[in-house]
C-alpha cells in the first residue's frame, strides 16, 4: 500500500484526478454503507424495545442533564486535567458489567440445576477430589491427576445415590456461600501472592465475612433475594475490591480513577429523579425484568423470554462440548499427525477440502440431517435439547476446526524442535507445547463460532423444535425452544403490539449475548496478539 | 502443515506410552474422520427420502413443473416457482453485494488508513455474524414501510425487502474474500505501475484489481452460493406463496413483446427453494407423506447447488490464482 502522493506529478489532467477522488469517496462511502443501515435498523429496534418512543421530551430533558451534567464533569476532569487516570477510569466502569454478564451467566447455572445438587455432588465429589490432588500435588506426587479423578469419580457415584435422601435440606443461600463464596475466597487467597500467610488467610475471611452480610443480612434491607445478592457480590463487589487493592498499593496517586463506577451510579440516578420530575410520561420499557423472567405469554404485557433463554443455555452447552472436543481434536490430528504422502495422504486431503466445503453448506441442510440422522434414524424425540444441540454441533464444527488449524499453525516449529529434542514424545509436545500457545486462538475461533449458533434458527426449525414452549427445559430430553425461535414466532403474531415491541425486546437481548460473547473473542484476541 | 522429520523416536522400549500414543493419534483420527462421516450423512439422508419422493412423483414433473401447492389439493410439485423465487433474490442480493463489496475490499486494502481498517474490520463481522432472523425482522418491521413510501402498492410480505436485507449481509462475505485477494497482491506490482507515472486509481483498477481477479470472482460466487442457502430472512419477510410471475404483453412498434411487470415480481410475495422447505417442515412433520419427502428433494437440489458452486469457487481461486 503505496503511500506516495502520485498526484503531485506533472502532466496529470484535472479529468483524471477528479476520476481518482471522485472512486476513492465512493469506495469509503461503499464500506460504511452496510455499516450505516445495520446501525439505523439497531437503533430502531433498541428504540422499540425500550419503548423510548413514548417517553415525552420532558423526560429526557431531565434524564440527559441529570445523567449528563454529572458524568460530563468526571470526565472531562478525568482526561483533561489527569490523563494518567483514563485507563483506571474505564476499567474501573468495565468491570462491573463484565461482574454483571458473569452473574447472569452464574444465576442460570443454578436455575438449570437445583442448588441441592450443586451442594451434595460439591460435597461429595469435587471437594475431596480437588482437596487429594491439591495435596498430593504439594509433595510433588505425579500420581496427582490420577488419583484425584478417582476421588472424584467414587464421590460422583455417591453423590448420585445420596441425592435421593439428603437428610439435611440448607437454605439455597447457605448452599451458594458453601460452594460458591468458600472456594472463591480461597482461590483469592492462594493468589494474594504474598508470602505471609496471615495476609492470605484475612482476604479469605473478609471474603467470606463479606458473603454472609450479602446472604443473610443486606437483603432483607435492599428487597433482593439473599441468591442473587451473594451472586452480584462475588461476581461484581469482590473483582472491584480486588482491583481497588490493586490500584491503591501500587499506584495510590490514580485513587480518584476508582470513582468511575460510583459518579456513573449516581448520574444515572440523579437522571433518573430529575427526569421523572421534569416529565410527565417515561419510556415504556419492554425489554424488564419481567420480560426476562417470565414464560411466553398470548398477553404482550406479560409475554417473556425465559423459557428459550434457557432453552438457548441449554443446547449450547452441548454444543460448546462436542465442537470444541471433537473440532480441536481433528485440528490437532490435521495440524500434527496427518501424514501427507500415500493413501492415507490421499484421505488427509479429503479430509481438509470436505472440511472447507461442510462450511458452505446451508444450515437449512443441517437441519434435514439432524431430522434424518437423529430424529428419524435414531430415534431420538422431535426438537428435543439433545437433537438441537448435536445438529448445532455438526453446523460449527467445520468452523472451529479450521480456526484451531490456524491457531495450532501459528505456533512456530521451533518450540516443537525444542521439545522433540528435550525427549518429549509427540502427544507430550502437544499438550505441553503447543496447545498452551494455541489455547487463546483457538478459544477465540470457539466463541465467535458458538456466538454463531446460538443465532441459527432454519435447523432447529427443521429438528421440529417449538417456537414457542411455556415451560424452561429441565433435562436433555425435554422440548426446546430458543432465544431466536421466540423471536420468529413473535415476528408472525396477530397482536401487532408483539411485533412491534415484544419481537424488538428479544432481538435486543439476543444481539445482547450475541455480542457479548464477540466482544470476549475480540478480547482475547487482542490480548493474546499483545503477548506474541 | 507442519512436518517434523527429525523427531526423535525415544518412545522404543517404553510399552504403556507407545500404547498411549496410538490412542491419542486413533482418536483424533477418529474426530477428523468424524467431518468425513457427517458429508456422507447429509448425501445418504438427503437421498433416500428423495428417492422415495421420485418414486411417488416423477424427477421431470418436479423439475420442469411451474405449480407448487404441497398442501392444497391436488397437490403439486412443481420445483420451477420456487426457483425462480430463489433467483430472484440471488440475483438482487448480488446487485448490491457484489459492487458494494468488492468496493469496500479495495477501499480496505488500499485507501483506508490503519485505524479506521482497525475500526471497520470487526464492524463488518458484526454485520455478518448478526443471526439471520434478526435480519428478517428488520425487513419485515422496518424495511417494508420504507418501500411502501416509495412504491404503495407493496405487500406486507415482499420480495424486494427480503432480497435487500440478503444483499446488505452478504456484503461482508465479498469483502473480506476480496480484501485477502487484493492484500496478498505484492506491493512490487504498484510500485512498478506508480514507477510508470500511473495515478492511485489507475493502480488499483489497472493492476490490483486484475492481479487478485481469480479471488475476486471466487468471493463472488462464495456470497451467492450462501444466498441460495439463506432461510430465515426470506421465510420471515418474503411470505409463502410459490409463484412463477405473470407475463404480460406489450405493444412495441405494433409487434407483441412479452413483458414481466416488476411490480408483480418485487412488491408482492414469493417464495425461495429454502423458504418452502421451512413451511412443510413447520406443517407436516408426520413424515411419509408425498409433501414431507418432497422436503428432502429441495434439500438434495439445493445441497447439489451450493456444492458444486463451492467447488467452482475452490477450483477458480486455487487453478486461476496468479503467483508471484
Amino acid at each position: 500500500m503505496a503511500e506516495t502522493d502520485v498526484d503531485a506529478g506533472v502532466g496529470f489532467t484535472g479529468v483524471s484526478r477528479l476520476r481518482g477522488k471522485v472512486f476513492a469517496l465512493l469506495a469509503r462511502a461503499a464500506s460504511w454503507f452496510g455499516i450505516v443501515v445495520l446501525g439505523l435498523l439497531l437503533a430502531l429496534v433498541v428504540v422499540d424495545a425500550f419503548g423510548l418512543a413514548a417517553a415525552s421530551s420532558g423526560w429526557y430533558a431531565g434524564a440527559l442533564v441529570g445523567f449528563g451534567a454529572p458524568t460530563l464533569i468526571y470526565a472531562w476532569y478525568v482526561t483533561r486535567t489527569r490523563p494518567a487516570l483514563r485507563s483506571v477510569a474505564a476499567r474501573t466502569a468495565v468491570l462491573p458489567l463484565a461482574g454483571l454478564v458473569m452473574a447472569g451467566g452464574l444465576a442460570v447455572l443454578f436455575v438449570i440445576f437445583e442448588p441441592l445438587l450443586w451442594f451434595v455432588y460439591y460435597t461429595v465429589s469435587v471437594l475431596p477430589a480437588v482437596l487429594v490432588f491439591l495435596l498430593l500435588r504439594r509433595q510433588e506426587d505425579s500420581r496427582a491427576p490420577l488419583v484425584g479423578g478417582f476421588v472424584g469419580a467414587v464421590g460422583f457415584a455417591a453423590a448420585s445415590v445420596l441425592v435421593g435422601w439428603v437428610p439435611i435440606k440448607p437454605v439455597t443461600w447457605l448452599i451458594l456461600l458453601w460452594v460458591l463464596v468458600v472456594p472463591f475466597a480461597s482461590l483469592v487467597a492462594s493468589r494474594a501472592g504474598t508470602d505471609s500467610r496471615n495476609r492470605q488467610s484475612t482476604i479469605a475471611g473478609i471474603i467470606v465475612v463479606g458473603g454472609i452480610l450479602a446472604g443473610a443480612v443486606l437483603p432483607r434491607s435492599v428487597a433482593v433475594s439473599p441468591e442473587v445478592s451473594i451472586i452480584l457480590y462475588l461476581s461484581v463487589l469482590v473483582p472491584l475490591g480486588w482491583y481497588a487493592g490493586l490500584v491503591v498499593s501500587r499506584e495510590r496517586r490514580r485513587w480518584p480513577g476508582l470513582l468511575s463506577p460510583l459518579v456513573l451510579g449516581a448520574a444515572g440516578w440523579l437522571g433518573l429523579v430529575l427526569a421523572d420530575t421534569i416529565g410527565r410520561q417515561g419510556p415504556d420499557v419492554w425489554l424488564d425484568w419481567q420480560f426476562l423472567t417470565s414464560a411466553a405469554s398470548t398477553f404482550p404485557e406479560q409475554a417473556g423470554l425465559f423459557p428459550a433463554i434457557v432453552g438457548s443455555v441449554f443446547i449450547i452447552d452441548i454444543v460448546a462440548v462436542v465442537s470444541f472436543v471433537v473440532g480441536v481434536g481433528a485440528a490437532i490430528y490435521l495440524e500434527e499427525y496427518a501424514p501427507t504422502t500415500g493413501y492415507t495422504g490421499l484421505l488427509t486431503r479429503v479430509i481438509r477440502v470436505n472440511v472447507a466445503n461442510l462450511a458452505g453448506v446451508p444450515s437449512v441442510v443441517y437441519g434435514l440431517l439432524g431430522l434424518g440422522l437423529f430424529v428419524n434414524l435414531l430415534g431420538m424425540g422431535l426438537g428435543i435439547v439433545l437433537v438441537a444441540g448435536l445438529t448445532l454441533s455438526l453446523l460449527i464444527l467445520p468452523i472451529v476446526i479450521i480456526s484451531a488449524q490456524e491457531a495450532i499453525r501459528s505456533v512456530p516449529n521451533d518450540v516443537r524442535q525444542a521439545s522433540y529434542g528435550m525427549g518429549a514424545t509427540k502427544w507430550q509436545t502437544i499438550r505441553n507445547v503447543v496447545l498452551p500457545r494455541a489455547i487463546p486462538g483457538i478459544l477465540t475461533g470457539t466463541i465467535l463460532a458458538l456466538s454463531r449458533a446460538i443465532g441459527e434458527t432454519a435447523p432447529l426449525l427443521m429438528i421440529g423444535a417449538a417456537t414457542t414452549v411455556f415451560a424452561a427445559p429441565e433435562t436433555f430430553t425435554s422440548q426446546v425452544s430458543a432465544m431466536p425461535l421466540q423471536v420468529f414466532y413473535w415476528s408472525f403474531s396477530v397482536k401487532s403490539t408483539f411485533r412491534e415491541f415484544v419481537a424488538p425486546a428479544g432481538v435486543v437481548t439476543l444481539l445482547g449475548v450475541m455480542l457479548s460473547m464477540n466482544a470476549i473473542a475480540i478480547y482475547l484476541r487482542n490480548r493474546y496478539e499483545q503477548r506474541t | 502443515m507442519t512436518q517434523h522429520t527429525e523427531e526423535p523416536d525415544l518412545t522404543n522400549g517404553r510399552g504403556l506410552q507407545s500404547i498411549r500414543e496410538g490412542f491419542y493419534k486413533f482418536v483424533f483420527f477418529a474426530f477428523a474422520a468424524l467431518t468425513v462421516v457427517t458429508t456422507i450423512a447429509i448425501i445418504l439422508t438427503l437421498l433416500v427420502d428423495a428417492v422415495t419422493f421420485f418414486a411417488q412423483y416423477s424427477p421431470v414433473a418436479f423439475l420442469t413443473g411451474t405449480d407448487w401447492s404441497p398442501a392444497l389439493k391436488p397437490v403439486s410439485f412443481g420445483v420451477l416457482p420456487l426457483v425462480f423465487g430463489t433467483l430472484v433474490v440471488t440475483v438482487t442480493a448480488a446487485f448490491i453485494a457484489i459492487p458494494v463489496g468488492t468496493l469496500t475490499a479495495v477501499y480496505l486494502s488500499e485507501y483506508a488508513a490503519e485505524g479506521t481498517r482497525q475500526v471497520l474490520k470487526p464492524l463488518l463481522e458484526i454485520l455478518a455474524g448478526v443471526p439471520t432472523v434478526i435480519y428478517g425482522f428488520f425487513a419485515l418491521v422496518y424495511i417494508t414501510p420504507v418501500i411502501d413510501v416509495f412504491f404503495p402498492s407493496v405487500t406486507t410480505f415482499n420480495v424486494l425487502s427480503a432480497s435487500l436485507m440478503v444483499g446488505i449481509m452478504t456484503i461482508p462475505m465479498v469483502s473480506s474474500i476480496s480484501e485477502d485477494a487484493m492484500a496478498a497482491v505484492p506491493d512490487s506490482l504498484r510500485q512498478a505501475g506508480y514507477g510508470l507515472g500511473a495515478t492511485k486509481y489507475d493502480v488499483t483498477t489497472g493492476v490490483v484489481v486484475p492481479a487478485a481477479t481469480s479471488g475476486i470472482v471466487s468471493s463472488y460466487i462464495l456470497a451467492i452460493s450462501r444466498a441460495i442457502g439463506e432461510t430465515m430472512i426470506v421465510t420471515v419477510a418474503m411470505g409463502m406463496q410459490a409463484k412463477l410471475p405473470v407475463v404480460g404483453s406489450t405493444e412495441v412498434f405494433g409487434f407483441g413483446v412479452p413483458f414481466v411487470h416488476p411490480g408483480t415480481v418485487f412488491l408482492e410475495s414469493g417464495q425461495t427453494m429454502t423458504a418452502a422447505m421451512v413451511q412443510i417442515a413447520q406443517s407436516d412433520l408426520a413424515g411419509g407423506t408425498t409433501a414431507y419427502n418432497s422436503l428432502f428433494a429441495i434439500g438434495l437440489t439445493l445441497f447439489v447447488i451450493t456444492l458444486l458452486m463451492n467447488i467452482v469457487s475452490n477450483v477458480i481461486s486455487e487453478r486461476y490464482r496468479e503467483e508471484y
